[in-house]
Order: C-alpha cells, then sequence, then structure tokens
C-alpha cells in the first residue's frame, strides 16, 4: 500500500493496486457522519471505436452508448432496480458519465456496507433485455430534450465543433435521439464485456475508514478477473480548429457566448501547466482584473466571467464563459489584454493574489468526502495525484506562467461560438 | 458541533456554530423583511449595490483583491425567498487558517469586511454613489428579462405567481422592472436606512472558533454598537399560519414558448385540518409520492411509463404546498397529467404500503443525519429554525419522522387538493414530434 500525504491540508491518501488491475484509493475522514463511494470506470463518451485484437473485430458503436450503459446498469436480473434498492437503504446514489469515464457512487451516514454490496454488486452483473433497453430510451430521449432547452449545453457543445476536427468530444455525452435508437442489448453487453474490466477500474472512498480494513472488504466483494484486451482507437486530432466562429439561435432573452482556446494536450508538467493556466485566467478576466472591471463598469456585462480549463489525456481547451449584448467588444478586449499581458509581462502583486485564490480553491476540494474522492478520481484518469496541485503550488514562477501565457493563448486557437435570442 | 445563540440587542442574534471537521469558516449575515410588493424590488437591488463597495474598501476591485489575499475567500450577496419573507443574505466562505502557509487571521477580516460591507456601505454626498446604482439598476433589469431563459425554473415560479397572484410567496424576487425604473440613489438610501433599522438581523459564524474571540468582536464593533433595538417583525412563516380555501376546480394554464422538451408544474394545497403539528406527515406523504427514486411518481411516470426523465415533488411547509415538477414529452401532456391524477387518488385510497413508508422514512432520516455533516446546510437549518421559532433538535426531528403513521399519510392524503396545472410547451408547428 502507498501512502501519500500533504502537511498543510493535514490529509493522508492510501493507495492500494491489486494484482487483478483494481486500483483502490481511501481519503480517511475523521468527525464526519457521511461516507462516501465512488467507483469508476475508464470508459466514456468518447469511446465509440476500439479493436479487439483476438477476435480481430474492430467495432463502432452509436453515440450515446456510454451513457446509456449506465442508466442500465442498476437494472437486475430479479426484477429490482439498485437505485431503488439503494435508496430505500436511506442511501443516496447516483452515477454519471464524462468524456472519458464513468462513475456509480453513493453518499450516506448509515448501511454503508450493504450500499457497498450492492454497488459491486450490480456493476459485476448488468442484465440488458430487449425490454429494459426499450424502455430507457423515452427516459433518455426527455433526458437530452430537457439539455437541448438549455443554451448553456448548445453553446458548450458548438464551442467543441469549433475547436475540434476529430475528437468525440464534439458530440453529445447522451448522444442524440437518433443514435440513441441504434442501441441495442448486443452492443451494450459488447462494450460492457470490454471495457468494465478489473484493469479498468479504480474505487475511491472517503469517510470514517480505516484503509486496511475498507480495501479487505471491497477485495472480498470483487469477483470479475477479465483483462483488458479492447484498444480504443483515437483519431489524431489536428493541432488546428475547425471553424473560428459558430452561432447559433434560441428562445433566449440576452446572447450568451463561449470564447475557446485550444490547447495541445499531450505535454510534460501536466499539473504545473494547468496550475498556471489557472491562474493566468484569474489575472486575465477574474473578479479584480482590470479587463474585468472595464467590462462590468462598462454594462457589457453583468454577472462574471466563467473561466475554466478542461482537460483529458486527448484534449485539453480554455473556456470563458457568459451573457452579454456586446459579445463583440469582449472578444476584441479579451484579445488586446491577452497581447498586452505577453508584451508587458504579468504584475507581481497580482500573480501572487492569483496564487493565493488557486490555493484556497483546492483547500476547499477537502472539505466534504464527495469532492475529496471525486478529485482524486478525475485526477487519477489523467494519471496525477491532487497534492501535486499544492507542491506545484510552492514552486510555480511568474515566468513559468508566462511562458505558458505565451504557448496557451493563441488567437489562431481562439473559438468563438454565440447563442443568439431568435 | 456546539451551537450558541447570543442575544445582541433586541432583533439582532448572533449565531455561533463551533466545530472543527472542516477546511472552512463561513460569516453570514440574513436581513429578514416582510416580502411585499411595495419593497421587494427595492431589497433586491440592496445586496448587489453593496457588493460594489463599502467606505473601507470603495469599489469591488479592492474588495475581491482583499478575498484574494484572504487566499480566495468567497464572497456572495442576493436575496431569496422563504414563504411570505425576503431574506437579503451576505456571505463569506474563507479557509481556516490551520489550513494555510501562514497565520493570516481569516475569520477576523472575514467578519470585518462583511460587516463594513452591509453596515457601512459607501456614500456620495449624503446617497448611494450615482454610478453604482445605475449598474446595478440595469443589472437587475437584465437579470428580470433573463429569467424565462432557465425555463424549468420559469415554469415553477409561474406556477407559484398563478397561485399567489402579486402578494408575498407570489412575488419574483427580484421585484418588477416598472419598481426598478422609480429606483434612484436618494430613495434607495433612504430605504436602506428603514431596511438597516428595522429588520431582523441574524449573524452566523460557523467553523474552528475562538467563542470569546468571536462574540467580543462582534459585540465590540462599531457598526454593530450603533445599531438600534428592533421588533424585527417579519411574517409568520409557518404551516399554522396559512389557511387554504376548499377549491372546486383547479385552474389550468398553458403557455407557449420555443421549447423541445414540455415543463408541466402542478401545484398543491394542503387543507386546514387537526392533525396538529402535520409537517411531518406531510414531509413522509411527499416523499412516498414525489420525492426520490422510490416515489410512485418517479416509479410510474418515469420508470414505468418513460413519460419523464425528471419527475418529483417539493414540499414547502411554510406555504401548504406540493408543487409537482416533470419534463416531458409535450404530446403526452394529457396522458401525464391523468396519470398524476390517479397517483393522488391511489394515495387518497391509501394505496401504498407498510414497507413504502418505512422506505420513505429512510429516506428522510438519511438526508436529517447529513445536516451536520455539511457546514452550510447546518447554518440553513439552524436559520430556517430561528425563522419558525419552531426549534427542534435533529434528534427530535428524527423522533417525530418515525413516529408517522400509514393512517396519519392517508388522512393527509384526503386534504390534499389539486390547485393549479401549468404547462409551458411549444407552439406552432414544431410541436409533437
Amino acid at each position: 500500500m502507498q501512502i501519500i500525504e500533504n502537511n498543510l491540508l493535514k490529509e493522508k491518501v492510501y493507495i492500494e493496486k491489486l494484482t487483478s488491475g483494481i486500483t483502490l484509493i481511501c481519503i480517511p475522514k475523521e468527525k464526519t457522519t457521511k461516507k462516501y463511494i465512488v467507483c469508476g470506470i475508464g470508459y466514456g463518451s468518447n469511446d465509440n471505436h476500439f479493436y479487439i485484437p483476438k477476435e480481430n473485430r474492430e467495432v463502432k458503436i452509436p453515440d450515446g452508448v456510454a451513457h446509456f450503459l449506465e442508466h442500465k446498469m442498476f437494472e437486475q436480473e430479479n426484477g429490482v432496480n439498485s437505485l431503488d434498492v439503494l435508496s430505500s437503504l436511506g442511501i443516496d446514489a447516483n452515477a454519471y458519465t464524462t468524456n472519458d469515464h464513468t462513475a456509480y457512487l453513493f453518499e450516506c451516514t448509515d448501511n454503508f456496507y450493504k450500499g457497498l454490496d450492492e454497488l459491486l454488486n450490480y456493476i459485476q452483473n448488468p442484465y440488458f433485455t430487449d425490454q429494459n433497453v426499450e424502455k430507457e430510451r423515452g427516459i433518455i430521449a426527455q433526458e437530452i430534450n430537457m439539455y437541448d432547452d438549455e443554451a448553456e449545453s448548445k453553446v458548450y457543445i458548438n464551442a467543441m465543433k469549433a475547436l475540434y476536427q476529430k475528437n468525440p468530444i464534439q458530440i453529445d455525452i447522451a448522444g442524440s435521439v437518433q443514435s440513441i435508437n441504434n442501441i441495442t442489448k448486443e452492443i451494450l453487453y459488447d462494450t460492457y464485456n470490454n471495457f468494465y474490466v478489473p484493469a479498468n477500474m479504480v474505487i475511491v472512498v472517503s469517510g470514517e475508514f480505516k484503509p486496511q480494513e475498507i480495501f479487505k472488504e471491497i477485495k472480498s466483494r470483487i469477483t470479475m478477473n477479465n483483462k483488458l484486451e479492447a484498444k480504443k482507437i483515437e483519431e489524431k486530432e489536428p493541432q488546428e480548429i475547425t471553424q473560428k466562429e459558430i452561432e447559433a439561435q434560441m428562445d433566449i432573452s440576452m446572447p450568451i457566448f463561449t470564447f475557446g482556446f485550444k490547447v495541445n494536450p499531450d505535454e510534460k508538467e501536466k499539473v504545473k501547466r494547468a496550475l498556471a493556466i489557472e491562474i493566468l485566467l484569474e489575472i486575465l478576466i477574474g473578479q479584480s482584473s482590470e479587463l474585468y472591471e472595464d467590462l462590468y463598469e462598462n454594462g457589457e456585462i453583468f454577472s462574471d466571467i466563467l473561466s475554466s480549463f478542461e482537460w483529458s489525456n486527448n484534449y485539453a481547451h480554455v473556456l470563458l464563459q457568459g451573457k452579454s449584448n456586446n459579445i463583440d467588444t469582449i472578444e476584441k478586449k479579451i484579445i488586446q489584454k491577452i497581447q498586452q499581458l505577453k508584451e508587458k509581462g504579468i504584475d507581481e502583486k497580482q500573480f501572487e493574489r492569483a496564487k493565493r485564490k488557486i490555493y484556497g480553491i483546492y483547500v476547499k476540494e477537502f472539505n466534504e468526502v464527495s469532492e475529496c474522492a471525486l478529485l482524486f478520481l478525475t485526477n487519477y484518469f489523467r494519471q496525477i495525484n491532487p497534492f501535486e496541485y499544492l507542491e506545484n503550488y510552492k514552486i510555480i514562477s511568474k515566468e513559468y506562467t508566462e511562458s505558458i501565457l505565451k504557448e496557451v493563448f493563441d488567437e489562431n486557437k481562439m473559438v468563438k461560438s454565440v447563442i443568439n435570442p431568435n | 458541533m456546539d451551537y450558541i445563540k447570543e442575544n445582541i440587542k433586541d432583533g439582532v442574534n448572533l449565531h455561533l456554530i463551533i466545530n472543527d471537521n472542516f477546511k472552512t469558516d463561513y460569516t453570514v449575515i440574513f436581513l429578514t423583511v416582510p416580502l411585499e410588493k411595495e419593497t421587494v424590488t427595492q431589497n433586491a437591488l440592496i445586496p448587489a449595490v453593496l457588493k460594489r463597495g463599502c467606505s473601507k474598501y470603495d469599489n469591488f476591485k479592492k474588495i475581491t483583491e482583499e478575498l484574494e489575499m484572504m487566499y480566495g475567500a468567497f464572497l456572495e450577496c442576493g436575496v431569496d425567498k422563504e414563504g411570505d419573507n425576503l431574506i437579503l443574505k451576505f456571505f463569506i466562505e474563507s479557509i481556516n487558517d490551520n489550513f494555510l502557509p501562514e497565520k493570516n487571521n481569516n475569520i477576523i477580516k472575514s467578519i470585518d469586511m462583511l460587516i463594513n460591507i452591509v453596515f457601512n456601505p459607501i456614500l456620495e454626498n449624503g446617497k448611494f454613489k450615482e454610478n453604482y446604482i445605475n449598474t446595478e439598476k440595469q443589472n437587475l433589469e437584465l437579470l428580470i428579462n433573463t429569467q424565462k431563459d432557465d425555463k424549468d425554473q420559469y415554469a415553477y415560479e409561474k406556477c407559484i405567481n398563478i397561485m399567489y397572484k402579486d402578494t408575498g410567496f407570489g412575488l419574483n424576487k427580484y421585484g418588477s422592472i416598472e419598481s426598478l425604473n422609480k429606483i434612484n440613489s436618494e430613495n434607495l438610501y433612504e430605504h436602506y436606512k428603514n431596511l438597516i433599522n428595522d429588520s431582523k438581523i441574524d449573524i452566523f459564524i460557523s467553523g474552528n472558533i475562538n467563542k470569546e474571540e468571536i462574540i467580543n468582536q462582534i459585540k465590540d464593533n462599531q457598526f454593530i454598537k450603533s445599531l438600534k433595538p428592533r421588533e424585527g417583525k417579519i411574517n409568520e412563516n409557518h404551516y399554522k399560519k396559512e389557511l387554504k380555501q376548499k377549491i372546486e376546480n383547479a385552474q389550468e394554464k398553458i403557455e407557449e414558448m420555443d421549447v423541445s422538451q414540455g415543463k408541466l408544474v402542478i401545484g398543491l394545497d394542503i387543507l386546514p385540518n387537526d392533525l396538529g403539528d402535520f409537517r411531518f406527515i406531510a414531509i413522509l406523504y411527499n416523499a412516498i409520492f414525489g420525492d426520490g427514486v422510490n416515489s410512485k411518481l418517479f416509479q410510474i411516470v418515469r420508470e414505468k411509463e418513460s413519460l419523464a426523465y425528471t419527475a418529483k415533488s417539493l414540499y414547502i411547509n411554510k406555504k401548504n404546498n406540493i408543487f409537482i415538477k416533470c419534463g416531458i414529452e409535450i404530446s403526452k401532456y394529457e396522458k401525464t397529467v391523468n396519470l398524476i391524477k390517479q397517483l393522488l387518488e391511489d394515495m387518497k385510497n391509501g394505496n401504498f404500503t407498510e414497507e413504502d413508508l418505512q422506505v420513505a422514512k429512510e429516506y428522510i432520516i438519511a438526508g436529517i443525519n447529513c445536516i451536520e455533516a455539511e457546514q452550510d446546510t447546518q447554518i440553513i437549518f439552524l436559520f430556517g429554525q430561528e425563522l419558525s421559532n419552531l426549534h427542534l433538535t435533529v434528534e427530535e426531528y428524527k423522533k417525530n419522522i418515525e413516529e408517522v403513521k400509514h393512517e396519519d399519510i392517508v388522512k393527509l392524503a384526503n386534504l390534499i387538493q389539486l390547485n393549479t396545472i401549468y404547462f409551458l410547451r411549444n407552439g406552432g408547428k414544431n410541436a409533437d414530434n
């Protein structure tokens, strides 16, 4: 068992990789009544194309399979739904699908081990029938329709279309009402059997646990032992964006925008770079920045511009999102500001403030069992441990951050996605 | 966890929640006033104006620079509707010094800053700064105009508004454009002075804090000292107040917008009764009927009939209402409404099992058990009790839930009436795909 710790946070984390390939992570938290567990599978909506060597078979599946699979995993052969079972134990259970992983989780104060039985049972024993697949189509179609009414979802996915030429991140995680029509129980089983395997799985727990004990309990409930054979097929993503601008119309009252910068994902020093980008976003457009003050005082924006750096192993981009009647002005001013920062460098005081703010955001993530477990899960799939952020916090320099500014904020790799009122 | 309530002066209370299981501390100031058409817009504008600057930090940039120096302390100011009252809330979440690379007195700084923001605004010629008022008026207008962009929330608020019209709970918490146009820096400052003199004030501090130090800091603060004692009158904020009239037929309202999915909201009333403190019965009725994945609504409307992705109900104890919310295919409106009516009838006829009741109890108690595990939830729980003046410990709360019987729920089910059915759908040619 590996133990990692951070003295500032006063947290220790225990990690064990089992011979079957499953990784177990425990973040013990005393003095909390809540217990949290999440099981992550390294299979997400982007993985729609793969090859199975032993059968010499290449598989392309419809959009939305990973998410459909997530919905259907709860169904059991005896007719019960595991979500109902967990809920009736007073356990708050859920699941979600991202571009690169799928997660099954629950949170509770009592009945943790009964919940653990149920969780590991349903993840290891799928039960798909023509009938239960058919039933789910209607529910997922309503989920897709719900997101169709949200301008924020539309402006985001359009930004992905403008940024990426090949990467499937430009496809909605849930697929479309049309694509889910082509999903069958055979496709679900095929995908499940190839990717829901120990080597592709991580389990993170947080709460009042003794690491050895909880790991033993988890191990005793693992029955699956198949190997990871399938190879994901990814088309190489060009460095260039697809298009500079993308626009759509919806029934909204004020235009909304997302600006995106395409970033090269396969870099060394992933954590240090992510930290530098987050600091830069604060300096560029954070609440204490000159640009934010200018835009706000001039009535060009009326709420924050949300900025984020999203990245995994095969994509990375910076996003700036907001609402405004003067999107072109904002775009112009952002480009000007980036240029100015590149030329004049970053102000020392501003750098220190931004750094401190980012520090606080990381510490807060360790407040609750759910947040810190998910932090470890997400970063597991990026092959890093979250303590690295705080370790890099100590050493990151203004000069390094300035070099990242020049590399990442490239106007040629900037896109603009806008939804206008119709 | 230790909870201490200290009366500073009439109508002004300090609530300390001392715990050592979080990395953050919370400083919160709540100003509570009756929700009234005449004042709601001014009240909604005040937090936005105060956030712009105070005498100590005269603009927002200075405030945020100070927050950043406190290792990313987070400030939020806004309004919330709680039954027939409006709450102006101001809070700062900051990292506890134990988790900083150096001692920074974060909690002392947070308290000082929040008190300055609320009670020591920046003035210009004896009134609010003209340019702050102008920008914030414009922003509030945009906020009101863009409310309809969130279709789910819009449909819910619309249903409430149809039921209560322009009084109390029926009002938009942001007020109206019409009233906004009449506001200027002078009359808003006059209103602010009345607000500070009359509102019920509750200050919450939660975290790993030194009790004596904090109490002294608050009591010795010049702005707290200069507050006048007040009655702090608010609208009664609990279930006993609300007496519903029996109605024969529910009203139905259909509105059209460009949506892919229909948003159905149904408002139910709980009629006056002699069941005593029936909140706990209503919580369990709601859990069996429509809250959570084991509820009838979720199981039938979503899982069995595949009519919806979201299907849930919400109990508003202060108003004796239950609201049902579903996102459905537009062509399935009548089918869904009929199905829901049938489910309500089933509840009246006692068509649910002891096991359903047990599951609902587990579900609710699990939620109660989490209250102390979340810093903000705990503040909301204690403040809710302060407003309703109905005080129960978490243990008493659980006991009340445990004691509810099947027959109690059937009795309550027969006191529930349909008040309003609201449906937001698309119009014209694209309907019914």
